[in-house]
């Protein structure tokens, strides 16, 4: 509520949009339904391992003689793994994300997919963000999500993808998502004067025209946002200060602005970041390994940040990648494309510890791990037990959620 | 069209009319609107022109284009050559370090050229003596969709696609949907080139029906095994880049496809689908929505569909009714599309007058949600109101700063000839550009502009602050909300 007033106040002076035909639509569709209560404050960061990660040297099977067998090169070796029992363990460079598997703040989903997987990808990423494996759809599960919660008009950073293009996980029908690589070039370019941007943001909003449209309202709503969203965000974000050391890594930077989105109370409930490229088809370690290092300094460094202003609880991170890679490495010391692989969630609100079950290492589907967890019932999960909002219209299905949540 | 995020006009169809011809001449509006729709927009001297020419004239002289050569882009590669002079064995025989050097140089070079024949492309739609051939490229691209760089698509092969698509701009639909299943890229898209005798792939088979020609719930699971069937045998040679059809591959059996019995192959799946009243209803929904306005009614997507039936799916005089109609020119048609970014792009050089578009096209497009020959998936671009995000609208105007500065001044066909009193200076931009579609407190805003309101010292336009001014007005111009939308 106080943010809501504090934006509203920045805009006094501006004419706020009385909306069309199409937001009555929407406000109808958006009633929300019954949530789960203390849902309100919560947010869920996306991390898209893009690539294709590969899930056996990630959480490794350091307890599967099988495992050594169809990796003679590239096998994590025993005695270097970061042991969670005596079948599994972390690749050696996520020490610092063990650390925070040891605390019970991680939870890891074995054996991850979904059925007649796809090995493309560009089509499996698809999948993955629109969780329509039979179908095709352009609006992403979170898209959907949005479209459906009935969150407030004004909050225009209720979603943020820190990426230079949208995600297709967060194209919606209704809802409009910004995307901001970095804070300092979201904007209208500077060399225009102050009068011109004013300027637009008034004919911008004028509704005298000489002439109707159906997209007419659409339009000018989506510029009002866009140039108050630009104008603002340096502002609302600029009193955010943090002490945590990030790594110089893209994924650092990425993750030291979700932190301080997050923590400038801005009513965001969806931050989208990526990181890779995990597509090791050819000497996988040395990638991999510096891949996974980053992922792990880059998270420790993010919860740090957000345990030290308190909202350490309030966010869960979830990775997804578009698939695991076969089992089996190749002549050039690494992996093709695969199908099922484990998936992590993040944060204090998480129950830690091993979920679903491992794939068997010798029943494959050609090669390939089976998937043992249907990846929209980790969906069905977050949407329901964390953002408290019921799934089965967001997943066009009913899919058990995990007791993975505190 | 399934997506959402599309809305067609309020009001209603006078449907007895919808499709007979306009009569009377065009004014700068309507001759504007056509010019929109049929291609990328027009510079202020083009719309002149359609002004003063009779409906029937102008939208023949769109239809009846004349034969483009026009310049070849700069770099159209393909690694076929080089991989021949390897060969099958030798490619084997290579190491991993030496494979991965040879695949990342030719990467390389496709990257370029695809961004060769992305900005030829731009510049073709741009200055084309036949946009509508333009357009009509585009369409199809974002219909018959095919992506670069995949699945061993060479910039060359989508460039041939990308001809095909010219040639039969306003040709035969039915003919085209033949020719495109069997060109390269598509094969190599839709795993067409995967699906043998016994072993059929059914990608293309599905996504023919689905999204090319019926739409969904207009055929059986079954129609989709029986016509993958069909399509069996087709094969590719990467050394040469061509599609052959190996018969021995091909299932010839008896196969049961919409109805009918017999030994079909591709040809006659094609022939049996247009020979579904369906498909006309489908191409006939693709045609008001590309050209007229989204979600038309039903019964004018009857009249249409009659209509291609009737020319045999024959796009010229099917179009050239279209582009006559009095729907086509009634208030609920106008500015009743959100224009895609490459046409806000084209658009946004052809109201400026501007003789070429550069590179730094590329990248604003990619920011904006469209690269050419990348779609997003064989679905196509979802347009109508998904176009539209705070981050994309960024990225429009950002784009417009860039391109208005003093050198464009200079280049531009018009604007440097600007009325230096105010208000006229207010109402010829405003002429030119958005065709008068700009509320009073706009202009009124336009000429504090020009009057130096933005500036220090208010002073009169005069030629020491000429550019500076103009500048910042053609942007203000282009950025009300009109321009977003065809």
């Amino acid at each position: 509520m106080k943010r809501l007033n504090f934006l509203m106040g920045t805009v006094s002076g501006l004419t706020v949009v009385a909306n069309g035909e199409h937001v009555f639509a929407r406000a109808l569709a958006a009633t929300p339904l019954p949530g789960l209560p203390g849902s309100g404050d919560r947010c869920l960061v996306l991390i898209n391992l893009q690539g294709g990660n590969d899930g056996l040297n990630c959480v490794v099977p350091h307890g599967m003689p099988q495992y050594y067998q169809v990796r003679p090169k590239i096998a994590v070796p025993r005695g270097d793994v970061l042991a969670i029992d005596g079948t599994l363990g972390l690749n050696p460079q996520m020490r610092a994300f063990k650390a925070m598997y040891d605390k019970g703040q991680v939870a890891i989903v074995q054996g991850v997919g979904y059925p007649d997987p796809d090995h493309s990808h560009f089509r499996s990423t698809e999948i993955w963000q629109t969780a329509a494996p039979a179908r095709y759809e352009h609006t992403g599960w979170l898209g959907r999500y949005f479209d459906e919660a009935g969150l407030p008009e004004n909050d225009l950073f209720k979603g943020v993808a820190v990426s230079q293009v949208l995600p297709e996980v967060l194209v919606s029908n209704h809802t409009d998502i910004p995307s901001i690589p970095n804070a300092g070039n979201y904007g209208m370019l500077s060399d225009r004067n102050a009068f011109e941007r004013r300027a637009f943001a008034q004919t911008a909003q004028d509704r005298a025209l000489p002439f109707s449209s159906p997209y007419l309202a659409h339009v000018m709503e989506i510029e009002d946002h866009a140039q108050r969203s630009s104008e603002e965000l340096p502002r609302l974000i600029a009193g955010y200060k943090t002490d945590a050391a990030y790594p110089a890594t893209e994924l650092g930077r990425s993750l030291a602005l979700a932190a301080q989105i997050v923590g400038s109370n801005l009513g965001t409930k969806v931050l989208y970041v990526a990181h890779g490229s995990f597509d090791t088809h050819i000497n996988q370690k040395a990638v991999q390994d510096r891949l996974l290092g980053e992922f792990s300094d880059a998270l420790a460094a993010f919860y740090q940040d957000l345990a030290a202003h308190g909202n350490d609880r309030r966010v869960l991170t979830l990775t997804f990648s578009e698939f695991g890679r076969r089992i089996e490495e190749n002549a050039g010391a690494g992996t093709d494309h695969g199908e099922a692989s484990p998936l992590f969630l993040i944060g204090g609100g998480v129950k830690g510890g091993l979920y679903g079950t491992l794939p068997d290492l010798a029943n494959t589907n050609m090669g390939n791990l089976r998937f043992t967890t249907d990846f929209r019932s980790v969906y069905a999960t977050v949407l329901e037990r964390w953002l408290g909002r019921p799934s089965t219209t967001v997943l066009a299905g009913s899919f058990p959620t995990l007791p993975l949540l505190a | 069209m399934d997506f959402g995020g599309y809305y067609r006009p309020v009001g209603s169809l006078d449907a007895g009319a919808a499709l007979a011809p306009r009569a009377g001449t065009l004014d700068a509006r309507s001759a504007a609107h056509l010019l929109r729709r049929a291609g990328f927009g027009g510079n202020p001297g083009e719309i002149a022109r359609y002004a003063a020419m009779p409906v029937g004239a102008a939208v023949e002289s769109l239809i009846r284009f004349p034969n483009v050569p026009g310049a070849a882009p700069d770099d159209v590669y393909s690694p076929a050559s080089l991989l021949q002079q390897y060969g099958a064995q030798g490619l084997r025989a290579l190491g991993d370090v030496q494979t991965k050097a040879l695949y990342r140089g030719i990467r390389e070079q496709e990257q370029r050229s695809v961004a060769s024949i992305q900005l030829w492309w731009l510049n073709r739609m741009l200055s084309s003596a036949a946009p509508l051939q333009e357009k009509m490229a585009l369409l199809y691209h974002g219909h018959f969709t095919s992506a670069v760089v995949i699945k061993g698509i060479s910039p060359a092969m989508i460039y041939n696609q990308n001809q095909l698509f010219r040639a039969y701009a306003l040709g035969n639909l039915r003919e085209l949907t033949r020719n495109v299943a069997k060109d390269p890229a598509m094969l190599r898209y839709l795993d067409g080139t995967s699906n043998v005798a016994g072993q059929p792939n059914e990608n293309f088979a599905r996504e023919l029906m689905e999204l090319y020609t019926l739409g969904v719930d207009h055929y059986s699971e079954e129609d989709v095994r029986q016509s993958a069937r069909a399509w069996t045998g087709w094969r590719f040679d990467r050394f040469n880049e061509e599609a052959f059809f190996v018969p021995r591959l091909h299932d010839d059996g008896v196969k049961t496809f919409l109805g009918q019995t017999g030994n079909f192959d591709g040809d006659d799946v094609v022939n049996i689908i247009f020979a579904q009243p369906q498909c006309a209803r489908f191409f006939a929904g693709w045609l008001l929505n590309s050209f007229v306005y989204n979600d038309p009614e039903p019964e004018l997507v009857d009249q249409v569909a009659q209509m291609l039936r009737r020319h045999d799916y024959e796009l010229a005089p099917v179009m050239s009714a279209l582009l006559r109609s009095n729907v086509f020119y009634s208030e609920r048609a106008y500015r009743a599309l959100v224009k895609s970014p490459v046409e806000f792009v084209v658009g946004a050089h052809k109201a400026l007058g501007l003789p070429e578009i550069g590179p730094q096209a590329l990248p604003a497009l990619r920011q904006m949600g469209q690269v050419l020959f990348y779609p997003p998936n064989v679905a196509g671009w979802p347009g109508g109101q998904n176009w539209l995000t705070s981050a994309t609208i960024i990225q429009r105007q950002n784009y417009l700063a860039r391109i208005v500065n003093s050198q464009s001044l200079e280049q531009s066909s018009w604007l440097h000839e600007l009325p230096m009193q105010v208000k006229p200076a207010a109402q010829k931009l405003v002429a030119q550009i958005l065709q008068g579609d700009a509320a009073p407190a706009a202009i009124f805003q336009l000429e504090g502009l020009l009057g130096g309101a933005g500036s220090s010292a208010l002073a009169a336009l005069s030629a020491e602050n000429y550019d500076e001014r103009v500048s910042g007005a053609a942007y203000l111009t282009m950025s009300m909300p009109a321009f977003q939308l065809a």
